[in-house]
């Protein structure tokens, strides 16, 4: 695994901006990765081999990401919505895990190891890259039984929704009213569609004279 | 009984000669009391501090895989065979232990089991798959059902033919959503009308609905008099209502007119009695979309009864009719133990 520094800066360029987030989200991953026995889970030996649930979708996230190389479409990042910043590590080869959570004690802390710092954001950036492991995490040993059909690797599972006829990979399909339904069909949708008559309308006002091309 | 028809694919060595050597399967420790699983995956490569451990395991030697053409190893048969069982709703590990996989709930919801597909499943050479019961009502991720080839190595050809009879039966297991049904229940009865004693009905419905995901819109209590309780129920019937529910009156007294309300108000389809103690009187019909349900007053003093049998099963959507009823008869006794157990105990689980 590349150095901490590198790793840092190879983060903060992926994600876009440095912030306490990032430092916490590398050192989460590099830790995460030592205690499972993936000293580089990048490499093409090893990237097959680790699976990465994140318990929030902010900074840290990406630079978990960046830093293990687990990415959602590889199905190796997996996002748990529970809006907590933790990280469970997975070595699928030997099932060691570990699950490492931010301790929120590590805020106060920041200001007493970086007291020279006055902004809060950037105190916390540095105090976070030098603090011990165990003041700024919560480590525990876990164990993930991961489904098969969350599993890396060629789709295996594919159904056909009875309603609508979309095809649901990866058993995400439910029986409801025997009916096998994709999710939409049967629990309803995030979205709200647009009517066709209401999208023509908005699509003529916007251009009314438009001509072919 | 099944024949083992294939050769076990392995060469036997000395454990001390093992050094070096992956494990061919999943090698079973039990410490009597405090442990049973696996004490060393399959894979794993044996050291010399192993050595001691599989002595104590009482292992002298070792099997050393040796697979021939058209075998296939335990551990890769039991992920064919698990994703040709499940259906929708229920989801397995994608790490088999000891052979064997567990099928699990993707979701809450009513089990169901293809039984007679089960059973020809199991009457195949060399596989097997074992459930808990048939419209039992499940939370996520509870565990539903196991299956596994018979160790070690199963034939392709009797692999295939386990799948193709798993898939030509889809599903043989799977487990359907409840529906957040629109509930209205009357209670009956001159002695809680008049206010002589206090109903105690009305709390147990709702716990025992919402549990499943119901929604109680509204509950009145009537008296004894069978045309308030017709009209009642024909109201019921006009409003967006999925599920109506009475209580008491389902008797042969005098003053146990509820049944013949119910029957007053024009039900398509009415079912008197069931083959279950507690419940005998209970009562099921059918009226375009809505369902009514009569509880006998059994309800009030058993915690588990014929309603906890028919219950989950409506809010999966189902109509389960008489012969369903008559089917409850086999398991049909509840035993009134000290401390209930149900539903894991034989209460409703016929065949």
């Amino acid at each position: 695994m590349e150095t901490f520094e590198v790793l840092l800066q190879e983060s903060a360029e992926a994600h876009g901006h440095l912030c306490p987030g990032q430092v916490v989200g590398v050192r989460m991953a590099m830790e995460g990765c030592r205690r499972i026995g993936l000293d580089n889970p990048r490499e093409r030996s090893q990237i097959k081999k680790l699976i990465v649930y994140v318990e929030m979708d902010r900074c840290a996230a990406d630079a978990i990401s960046q830093v293990t190389g687990a990415r959602l479409g590889r199905r190796s990042l997996k996002f748990v919505d529970n809006g907590i910043m933790a990280a469970t590590f997975v070595n699928l080869d030997t099932g060691k895990s570990v699950r490492i959570v931010s301790k929120e004690s590590a805020r106060t802390l920041a200001a007493s190891k970086a007291p020279q710092i006055r902004d809060r954001h950037r105190q916390q950036l540095e105090a976070y890259k030098t603090m011990a492991c165990e003041d700024l995490f919560h480590i525990q040993a876990v164990k993930v039984d991961v489904d098969a059909c969350d599993m890396p690797g060629p789709t295996k599972f594919k159904a056909v929704c009875q309603k609508c006829g979309q095809v649901v990979r990866d058993k995400r399909e439910v029986m409801k009213n025997n009916q096998i339904l994709c999710r939409p069909c049967a629990l309803g949708t995030y979205f709200t569609p647009v009517q066709e008559q209401e999208q023509d309308k908005r699509e003529n006002e916007k251009e009314p004279h438009s001509m072919a091309v | 009984m099944k024949k083992n028809r294939t050769a076990w694919p392995f060469k036997t060595i000395p454990v001390d000669q093992a050094v070096g050597t992956a494990v061919a399967h999943d090698m079973t420790q039990v410490i009597p009391g405090k442990f049973k699983g696996p004490a060393f995956k399959k894979g794993h490569e044996i050291t010399s501090g192993d050595l001691c451990r599989l002595m104590q395991m009482g292992k002298n030697n070792l099997y050393v895989l040796d697979l021939k053409t058209g075998q296939v190893h335990e551990d890769d048969a039991v992920m064919e065979l698990a994703a040709a069982l499940a259906g929708p709703g229920v989801t397995f590990s994608g790490t088999p232990s000891e052979g064997k996989l567990e099928l699990r709930a993707a979701y809450s919801g009513l089990f169901k089991v293809n039984i007679s597909a089960l059973e020809d499943f199991n009457m195949l050479p060399d596989v097997m798959g074992a459930s808990i019961h048939t419209h039992t009502a499940v939370k996520k991720h509870q565990s539903l059902a196991a299956t596994r080839a018979i160790p070690l190595v199963i034939l392709r050809s009797d692999l295939d033919r386990a799948v193709s009879l798993a898939k030509e039966h889809f599903p043989i297991l799977s487990v359907t959503l409840f529906l957040p049904l629109k509930i209205r229940l009357i209670i009956t009865g001159d002695e809680v009308y008049k206010g002589l004693i206090q109903d105690r009905f009305q709390a147990i419905v709702r716990e025992k609905v919402t549990r499943l995901g119901g929604i109680l819109e509204e509950s009145v209590i009537l008296p004894d008099n069978r045309d308030r309780i017709t009209r009642q129920i024909q109201e019921f019937l006009e409003k967006d209502t999925d599920l109506i529910i009475t209580t008491g009156g389902m008797s042969v007294d005098p003053d146990d007119v509820t049944k013949e309300a119910i029957e007053d108000s024009g039900f398509e389809q009415i079912h008197y009695s069931s083959a279950v103690l507690p419940g005998a009187m209970f009562l099921l019909g059918y009226q375009g979309r809505t369902t009514i349900m009569g509880l006998p007053a059994c309800g009030l003093y058993h915690r588990t009864t014929i309603f906890d049998l028919i219950l989950p099963r409506v809010m999966a959507g189902e109509t389960p009719g008489a012969r369903d009823l008559a089917r409850l008869g086999h398991g049909g006794l509840c035993l009134n133990c000290n401390t209930c157990r149900f539903p894991a105990c034989s209460f409703g689980k016929p065949g």
